[in-house]
Formats: C-alpha cells, sequence, structure tokens
C-alpha cells in the first residue's frame, strides 16, 4: 500500500523538481506518485511511494530535495494539524514507548524564535512519547515546518507575521537529502580544469540525473567543450564519450599531454569512465552505426560566450581562392601546425532542430537527449520546443531556468521507437534535413541577446539602458 | 585514449568514401594500458554493436592476441574480462589512423584524435 511522504525541496530551480524526482523514480524502476493538483514552486510536497526504502533512495540521489519524512499531517492552522496528526496515530504509536527522539521547528521564509519552537513542541504533548529526549542521537526525528509565503517584491506592511503561516506540515524524517554535497563536490571553481563557459555544478549534476546517468551506461556529449557534463554523470557510474569541432577546449593551455577534461576527472576519480575524447564536427561524424548510446547530454553552444560552429564557409569561395586553398591544401606542413579547417557559424534553432534528429539515430531505444535551449521569455510559447521534434522522439521534461528577460530551458527529449532511421546528413552535404514553419523564440538567440531582446529593434546598442 | 571501444564504432567520414572504409588501421601507434573498472553488464551491452573481425584484427596489429579469431556464443566472465581488457584497458596516445579505402589520415595527439575534415571533403 503507497504510504505518503513529505518532500521538503532546496530554495533553488523549483521547475526542476517534479522531472528529478520522476527521473529518480525511473531509474530505479519503482512508482511514483504525485499529488493532484501538484504545484512544484511550493517548497513542501506530499507524495506517495510504496516503500520507505523508496524515499530514501530518492534523498540519496535528488539534487533538489533537503529531505524527506513520513508524513503525518498538514493543516491551515495548528488546530487542524494537529487533528490530523491525532488521525493518523497509526503511523506513529509504535514509537510511544521507549523511542529517543528529537523534535525539529523550522519555517520556510521566516525563522522562528527559540521560545515559540517550544510552544510548538510541546503542543504535541498528546503523542505521549515516553521515550528519552536526546539531541543528539535519537532513533527518530520529528519534523515540523511552517510554510510562509513569498515576501519578495511585496510592500513592507505586508510582511510575514509570526504565526500567519499559508500551510504547516509534520513528520517523522526519513533520510536527509545528501546529494546536494556533491554540489560542492562539483564546485567549478575548485576544478582542475574549466572554462568561461563551464555549466555550474548544481545544473550539471541536474542534467546528470535527466539522462538517468548510471553504472554502465554509455552517454555522449557532442560539444563536450570543457567538460563540465562528464564529470557529475561519471560520477554517477556512466561511461562517457565525448566530441567537439574545437579539440582546445578538451586539452586546454599549457604544455601538460594530459587534456585538462581528463585531469579534471582525475580530481574526481573518474579518469577511467572518459571513454574517449575526439574532435570532430557533428554535423560530420565519424560515427560506424547508430544506436550506440544511453543518452545525449550537452550544453550547446549558444553563442553569448561562444557561438556554435560547422564546417563551411559563410560564403562559398571564389574560383581564385578555391584554386589557392587546393594549392596550400597540397603543399607539405610542417607537424606543429596543423590543419584548421573553416567554420561558419550554426544557428541555434537549426542546431536544435538537428540534435534531435541526431539524438533519434544515434540513442539507443528508451535513451535521452538532455540539453540546455536559451530562449526569449516573452516571446517564448510551447510550440517552439514540440516543432524541434521529430517520429520516434518524446518531449518528457521542459523546465526553465529563468534570468529574467531570457532564460534557458533543460529539455528532456525519449526515443520512444526502436523504429531504424536513416544515418542523418547522411548526403554529407551537412545541411539540415528538417525544415521549420513555426519561428521559435530561441532562433538567432544570439542577435536577440545582443539586442536587449526588444522587439523589431535592429541595432546593437537598442537595448542598452541609458 | 584512443581505446579499441572508440575504434571500433569509428569508420572513415571523408566525402564519397563509404565502402571499404573500416576499419581504420593504425600507424605508428604508441600504446599506453590503464587499469579500468571491469563493469560486466557494460561490456555484454556492447557486443552487439561490436565488429568482432575489425576487434580481433586492430587488437593483433596492436600486439595483443588474446581474443579468439571467431566470436564465440558464449560469454563467460573469463571472456568478458579479456574483452573489456582489450576494449578499455589500452589506449593509443600518439599515432595516425589511417582510411583503408581513400588512406585519409587522422592523427592522435595525447590521446585525442583529430577527425576533423577538410574544405575539399566535405560537400
Amino acid at each position: 500500500m503507497p504510504t505518503k511522504y513529505l518532500v521538503v525541496f532546496a530554495q533553488s530551480h523549483s521547475d526542476f523538481r517534479i522531472p528529478e524526482l520522476k527521473s529518480i523514480a525511473e531509474l530505479h524502476g519503482f512508482p511514483l506518485h504525485l499529488p493532484d493538483p501538484c504545484d512544484p514552486n511550493r517548497p513542501f510536497m506530499v507524495i506517495e511511494l510504496d516503500q520507505e526504502e523508496h524515499a530514501r533512495l530518492l534523498a540519496k540521489r535528488c539534487i533538489l530535495i533537503k529531505s524527506i519524512s513520513e508524513f503525518y499531517g498538514q493543516g491551515d492552522n495548528y488546530d487542524q494539524l494537529h487533528a490530523a496528526v491525532r488521525k493518523n496515530e497509526a503511523l506513529w504509536e509504535q514509537y510511544k514507548q521507549d523511542t529517543s527522539f528529537r523534535f525539529s521547528v523550522a519555517a520556510y521564509n521566516h525563522s522562528i524564535t527559540k521560545s515559540r519552537q517550544r510552544e510548538v513542541m510541546e503542543s504535541f504533548g498528546y503523542m505521549e512519547f515516553l521515550g528519552r529526549i536526546d539531541l543528539k542521537s535519537p532513533t527518530i526525528v520529528l519534523g515540523c515546518y511552517e510554510e510562509y509565503g513569498d515576501t519578495r517584491g511585496k510592500e513592507f506592511s505586508n510582511k510575514v507575521v509570526d504565526g500567519q503561516f499559508r500551510q504547516v506540515y509534520f513528520g517523522r524524517l526519513i533520510e536527509e537529502g545528501s546529494a546536494r554535497a556533491l554540489i560542492s563536490r562539483f564546485d567549478v571553481k575548485k576544478r582542475a580544469y574549466f572554462g568561461n563557459t563551464s555549466m555550474e555544478a548544481e545544473i550539471s549534476l541536474l542534467m546528470a540525473n535527466q539522462c538517468l546517468a548510471r553504472p554502465g551506461s554509455l552517454v555522449y556529449d557532442p560539444f563536450m567543450g570543457t567538460g563540465s557534463m562528464a564529470y557529475p554523470t561519471s560520477h554517477f557510474g556512466s561511461f562517457v564519450v565525448g566530441s567537439d569541432i574545437d579539440g582546445r577546449q578538451m586539452r586546454g593551455k599549457g604544455k601538460q599531454p594530459t587534456p585538462g577534461v581528463l585531469r579534471a576527472a582525475a580530481q574526481y576519480g573518474t579518469a577511467h569512465r572518459i571513454v574517449d575524447l575526439l574532435t570532430f564536427d557533428v554535423t560530420r561524424n565519424p560515427w560506424r552505426c547508430g544506436g550506440l548510446f544511453d543518452a545525449i547530454v550537452t550544453d550547446p553552444p549558444y553563442g553569448v560566450r561562444a557561438g556554435a560552429k560547422r564546417l563551411g564557409r559563410r560564403r562559398s569561395p571564389t574560383p581564385k581562392q578555391l584554386e589557392a586553398y587546393l594549392e596550400h591544401q597540397a603543399a607539405p606542413r610542417p607537424a606543429d601546425q596543423p590543419y584548421i579547417p573553416p567554420t561558419k557559424p550554426y544557428e541555434l534553432s537549426e542546431l536544435a532542430r538537428d540534435l534531435v534528429v541526431l539524438a533519434r539515430y544515434l540513442l539507443k531505444p528508451e535513451g535521452r537527449l538532455v540539453f540546455f535551449l536559451p530562449t526569449v521569455n516573452d516571446e517564448y510559447e510551447d510550440v517552439d520546443i514540440y516543432t524541434m521534434l521529430c517520429e520516434g522522439m518524446e518531449l518528457i521534461a521542459n523546465s526553465l531556468q529563468d534570468f529574467g528577460s531570457w532564460g534557458r530551458r533543460l529539455v528532456t527529449i525519449k526515443k520512444i521507437t526502436s523504429d531504424i532511421y536513416p544515418i542523418p546528413f547522411s548526403d554529407n552535404s551537412g545541411q539540415s534535413q528538417s525544415t521549420a514553419q513555426h519561428e521559435p523564440a530561441h532562433k538567432d538567440f544570439r542577435e536577440k541577446y545582443f539586442q536587449g531582446f526588444r522587439k523589431g529593434s535592429t541595432s546593437l546598442y537598442d537595448g542598452v539602458v541609458q | 585514449m584512443v581505446r579499441l571501444i572508440t575504434h571500433n564504432l569509428l569508420s572513415c567520414h571523408a566525402k564519397g568514401c563509404t565502402t571499404n572504409n573500416f576499419p581504420l588501421q593504425f600507424k605508428d601507434a604508441e600504446i599506453e594500458h590503464r587499469e579500468a573498472d571491469f563493469n560486466p553488464e557494460f561490456i555484454r551491452g556492447l557486443l552487439p554493436k561490436i565488429e568482432w573481425k575489425a576487434l580481433v584484427d586492430t587488437a593483433k596489429e596492436l600486439g595483443d592476441t588474446s581474443l579468439p579469431y571467431e566470436q564465440p556464443e558464449m560469454m563467460d566472465d573469463e571472456l568478458l574480462k579479456t574483452l573489456h581488457h582489450v576494449l578499455l584497458e589500452m589506449h593509443v596516445e600518439e599515432g595516425q589512423m589511417i582510411c583503408p579505402n581513400c588512406n585519409h589520415v587522422y592523427p592522435i595527439s595525447n590521446g585525442i584524435p583529430n577527425m576533423l575534415l577538410a574544405e575539399h571533403e566535405i560537400a
């Protein structure tokens, strides 16, 4: 029979909470029942699980979980709460006799004075716990959480008043969220090798969870860069292959022979799981066959700090230029000056569509594509994402990290087909085979970013606040 | 790096090179052996994608003859361990990979192969 559990979330990335819960439940293969209606913006959520062990698994792996408790009751006020808790006596009467315990009283968006904390604890006197109170190592911890409304941007007179909470929850602590400690472990500033486009630790961990990183799975990052996604994914046991059109990002500067990505992975003890790093343009890739990877996880360059590039030239060369090029190409080259082919920009909406088609080819059935897509918040519509999909690829999560006028969406797409599809870019023209009628908000994102997201503005400086 | 698992999944992708473009041949390969965690499920999962003959031939070129010529139908633990060593623990750090068909040279430097195509090799 399912039991109710109270999830306390960390105060960040609320849009990512539910996708993460679902992903980790799927990873471990247990059912998860979410409340209906379900508001991911509130920091407390009562979910149903079949076993206490499942609650522990969630708390050990979900980056956004602070703790999970067995749920005893909730209410708009303490009278309601206590009535609910009394009704659930069957859940807690086993602890009455001689279980050592401790109370914890906390609040979201508010702090409760010591004296009122004591009042709250004493109001639970009817539970008649006879065991020893043990503050250091109790057998059970009973947690009471008051949830106050969000006060950001409100008038001073609307600030929270002690005791006037939105909801109060009570339960027995099962497990503190231990995955949050990984955020500090993977801190970019403490990493042996990183670049200015490295992804922050918390988000890269969330991406690793979205792609169901697990021992023995094979994960591919086609825009490897400085390897931000490889470290958390390999930490969870996946084998990672990375490619990039620019090998310098993976190697790093300096004379050290070991590539930067491997030096950073060595720091996390996962260098042996970075299978290989390769330099090539993913739109002209040398993969011999499809159906190779369990997941593709990537942060495509979207042009603010570094733009996406692909092989080719912006303009085709004149016959004279072409002749000069071929002559240059045929001439012997010193070993320390490798040939660097010309590249041209890769427009974001085209890249995104290509990525989905490529993922359908390269992923195993049930495999996941997880990537970030920056977009203009005012112009964004859900259809932007749906028009990116192709047959056999299904959207399973779309979470916004909001930066105000723009944001980036973590898109998770699952391959729901086991049909064999033709090799994308098989004509080797590098041209996109998909065309879209709809113009999504993320099209020409770079230009929009530098124009300050002002509609119809043409000058680079239009959007700058004077 | 380059490990034989990756090598077995790569073929030449230059313009017009579509037959006999696999496996790429190693030249002047400098090999390092590095231990990796043995994960039998991972190796088993890879097998359907591995071209056995190419793997055995390439391993032999690099001086490892531990794999049987014919792919055995049953995979015992011993064989999985041998495969694990060949696929994941042999790293080609320097050298070249050459296409048997068009002779395109993919140089390997510090374990990273450069598989970018030149302008005239793309359509």
